[in-house]
């Protein structure tokens, strides 16, 4: 091979190296939309007097102000540029001559040109004000405009609720709340879901009734604060919105179809079931829906106990649990009130004596009058007297379920409860004596179990005489100050058991030592 | 008796009386042993099962009370047929306690331990056996007024201070582990292995028994001894009659007060009818 052919090679692999980079390096061209058409349009629609004369006598303006276009939304300038043709999409439209226009009417001129926008914003956004189908309904470019249609960033100035405000200005509809308004927009409305503060720019004006069927109403206004600062307000962890709960969010909202306020309730409490599954559940097996399935339609359902929109901390402060149970059960919570539980609770805040809910459940609130209940009762009893470490707080002997146990009325109470929990016995559980809510101090000088014994065993024993009350052990076990005449005959047979078997024993082994002794010989 | 060997020769042991009598008391104490243990130790685990396979607590009381009443008749019939032989019959209570008997508990230890070749030769009744007696007749004592105590907690408490209701449950429960105790280890050991006495089945005992147990006894039958000496029949008949009619009387009277201390009170009372109360009282205020 020659030089100059060596060269010639050589260039030509340079060449074409260098081709192959300047064509790697092209920028990559835009995609422009495909504006078929504009230039023609824009001939005759950028300069002309022309109107379109509808059949009602409405004049539409021919002309587009093409500077204003230019700017809009959907302006050559913007984001998402539009040509002409993307919405005026009949086939006719962009054919000259056009077809007339088929709408009869301005108004229906408009909802065919809203109609076009959601061929793209196929989901435009939540919106309270009524539908085109709707006698006084909004449109989209009532709010938005034609061809001037403004960018999302517009809305979010604080003046650009004075469309808004115009609008309802002129159609005589009250604007509520345009603080609120401002914020639902700046927050953008399209959020997957709505935003509690566009409910509440109406359900928090005073006065909002619903009524029902058979006349009953229940208010419609939300308290906005208590719903914010519950469990399920803004500041929580998982706040809640109203659409989570109410999925009648469409304005105008679908009549309500319950016949009572109490039968509104019944529908909507089990969407806690939603979030709580776990607490539904076991709400299904309380009393409370044993009662409702009778028919007790006052029977408690969730929002009876928790409230419906201003759900506080159900257990903060303490105090609020037996409080809560007192709205339906006043009479036991008097009672209670007084007792040596609940008056700790409720005066001195104390966290350490039970509330309704340690002794009858929480959820799974069972029927406190069943056989079951009142003979397991003394463990419930036992959960707290029987804990060295709360009663030492209190100087209060922990013997209580030991003894009661060893003593004729606990142990066949102890025997029911592991053979025939369901079958009535008669012997005293702890309530029998010590009351049931009104429990006082034992040694309380007027109501006082100590200072009222007799009466107490009367309740079951009518014939009992003064010296009756001593045959039951004060929950002490026998010593020589407590019960010393049982402690003694204790240690009696303590020491002739051993002995006597001790006897016994040795004579049969001398015995036994016998028998080998003469067998071997 | 011609056809058996010496050592098989049977001699009488005990009455019919006294056979029936233990039969009374033999399924009286067995049941109240089965019913009674496992109520004092009710929260041992196979007292449970046992209260179970007895129909439940309360089915095991009402048993326990029928054998009291079974042991009470028979420990009224015992006395009675004692106070019949000792004060009619005039027989001879050979049951009582005597100083012999310690000389015989001695003399048996030490044959037992080797250091006497020849067991004592016993009476009718050995030291075993007496001490055995009154620990029943002790036991079924303490038993009867204890268990009266706690049948009746109200009526004994009408006249006792009452912390006798609980002593008398501890008292109860103690003598009933000593009695059961005793029974298993000694009676179960002299009767069923040490040999198989069922003299107080069969009425009498073989030679070689009575002549280990009873050496003074078989002396006495072999030599023409009677088994139960008495009195002559003339005599005996008139004093039979009178006692007889003061027997009845007295029976009676014993069966009427028995009945009427098992009915005295009813301390398992009717239950105390339930209060309803209405529980749905709302306050004044609307719930929310």
């Amino acid at each position: 091979m020659s030089y100059l052919k060596l060269s010639r090679f050589l260039l030509g692999v340079v060449l074409a190296a260098a081709g192959l980079l300047f064509w790697w390096h092209l920028p990559v061209s835009a995609e422009v939309p495909q504006q078929a058409g504009d230039e023609a349009c824009r001939l005759c629609h950028s300069d002309t007097n022309e109107v379109v004369t509808l059949p009602t006598g409405d004049e539409v303006p021919v002309q587009v102000d093409m500077a204003v276009l230019a700017q809009s939304a959907h302006g050559n300038m913007a984001e998402s540029p539009l040509a002409c043709s993307d919405c005026h999409q009949t086939i006719n439209d962009y054919q000259y001559p056009h077809t007339d226009v088929t709408a009869t009417t301005l108004r229906e001129f408009q909802l065919e040109k809203s109609a076009e926008c959601q061929r793209c914003h196929v989901q435009p956004h939540l919106t309270s004000h009524p539908g085109p189908e709707a006698e006084n309904g909004v449109a989209c470019v009532d709010c938005h405009g034609g061809h001037d249609v403004a960018p999302a960033a517009d809305w979010q100035q604080p003046g650009a609720t004075a469309t808004c405000a115009n609008c309802h200005n002129r159609s005589g509809v009250d604007l509520v709340d345009e603080a609120a308004l401002t914020a639902v927009i700046q927050n953008g409305l399209f959020t997957n879901q709505t935003d509690s503060n566009y409910c509440l720019s109406c359900h928090s004006q005073p006065g909002l009734q619903v009524t029902f069927a058979n006349g009953d109403t229940k208010s419609a206004t939300i308290d906005a604060d208590a719903f914010h600062s519950s469990v399920h307000g803004v500041d929580s962890e998982r706040p809640l919105n109203c659409t989570n709960c109410h999925e009648n969010h469409q304005y105008p909202h679908e009549p309500v179809t319950a016949e009572s306020a109490r039968a509104y309730s019944l529908e909507m409490y089990p969407l806690c079931a939603n979030c709580h599954e776990p607490k539904y559940d076991q709400a299904l097996d309380s009393t409370h829906q044993a009662a409702l399935e009778d028919g007790n339609l006052d029977a408690a359902v969730c929002t009876d106990c928790h409230g419906a929109h201003d759900t506080p901390v159900p257990n903060e402060p303490r105090e609020r649990i037996s409080h809560t149970c007192e709205k339906c059960h006043s009479t036991i919570f008097n009672e209670y009130a007084t007792s040596v539980h609940g008056d700790a609770l409720l005066t001195e805040g104390n966290s350490d004596v039970p509330t309704c809910i340690d002794c009858h459940g929480v959820h799974n609130i069972g029927d406190p009058t069943t056989n079951l209940f009142r003979i397991r009762s003394p463990e419930l009893c036992a959960g707290c007297h029987a804990d060295e470490e709360l009663m030492g707080k209190y100087d209060i002997s922990t013997q209580v379920f030991d003894t009661y146990v060893a003593d004729f009325h606990g142990s066949t109470v102890a025997i029911f409860e592991h053979q025939d929990p369901t079958v009535e016995t008669n012997k005293a559980v702890c309530y029998d004596c010590h009351g049931v809510h009104n429990i006082q101090k034992p040694d309380d000088p007027q109501a006082g179990i100590k200072n009222n014994l007799l009466a107490t065993c009367q309740q079951c024993h009518p014939d009992a005489s003064a010296n009756f009350p001593d045959s039951w052990t004060s929950h002490f076990e026998p010593s020589p100050q407590h019960n010393p005449l049982v402690y003694y005959v204790n240690l009696f047979y303590n020491i002739v058991i051993p002995l006597t078997v001790g006897f016994f024993a040795f004579m049969v082994s001398t015995d036994v030592y016998r028998r080998i002794r003469l067998s071997l010989k | 008796m011609a056809d058996k060997t010496e050592k098989q020769q049977q001699f009488p042991r005990f009455r019919l009386m006294a056979r029936i009598e233990h039969i009374v008391l033999l399924v009286s104490f067995t049941v109240l042993s089965i019913t009674g243990l496992p109520q004092k130790y009710i929260e041992a685990p196979f007292s449970e099962t046992m209260i179970g396979w007895m129909g439940g607590i309360e089915a095991v009381r009402m048993i326990h009370r029928y054998a009291a009443f079974m042991l009470v008749t028979g420990s009224a019939f015992h006395l009675f047929t004692g106070a019949y032989r000792s004060l009619v019959k005039k027989e001879r209570m050979r049951i009582m306690l005597r100083l012999s008997d310690a000389r015989d508990l001695w003399d048996t230890i030490r044959h037992n331990l080797g250091f006497l070749p020849e067991p004592p030769k016993m009476p009718k009744f050995n030291f075993g056996e007496k001490i055995e007696y009154w620990a029943v007749i002790w036991g079924t004592a303490v038993m009867v007024i204890t268990g009266f105590m706690l049948w009746n907690p109200i009526a004994t408490t009408f006249i006792l201070p009452g912390q006798i209701i609980p002593a008398a449950l501890a008292a109860h429960g103690g003598e009933a582990v000593l009695a059961v105790l005793s029974i298993l280890i000694w009676h179960m050991y002299n009767v069923l292995l040490k040999h198989r006495n069922f003299s107080i089945f069969t009425g009498s005992l073989p030679r070689h028994q009575m002549e280990e147990e009873h050496g003074l006894e078989l002396e006495r039958l072999e030599t023409g001894g009677d088994p139960w000496p008495g009195m002559s029949l003339p005599v005996l008949q008139k004093r039979r009659r009178n006692f007889l009619i003061i027997s009845v009387i007295l029976s009676s009277l014993i069966m009427a007060v028995l009945v009427w201390l098992f009915t005295f009170e009813q301390t398992a009372i009717t239950t105390i009818p339930r209060v309803t109360r209405e529980v749905f009282v709302p306050l004044a205020t609307a719930v929310p």
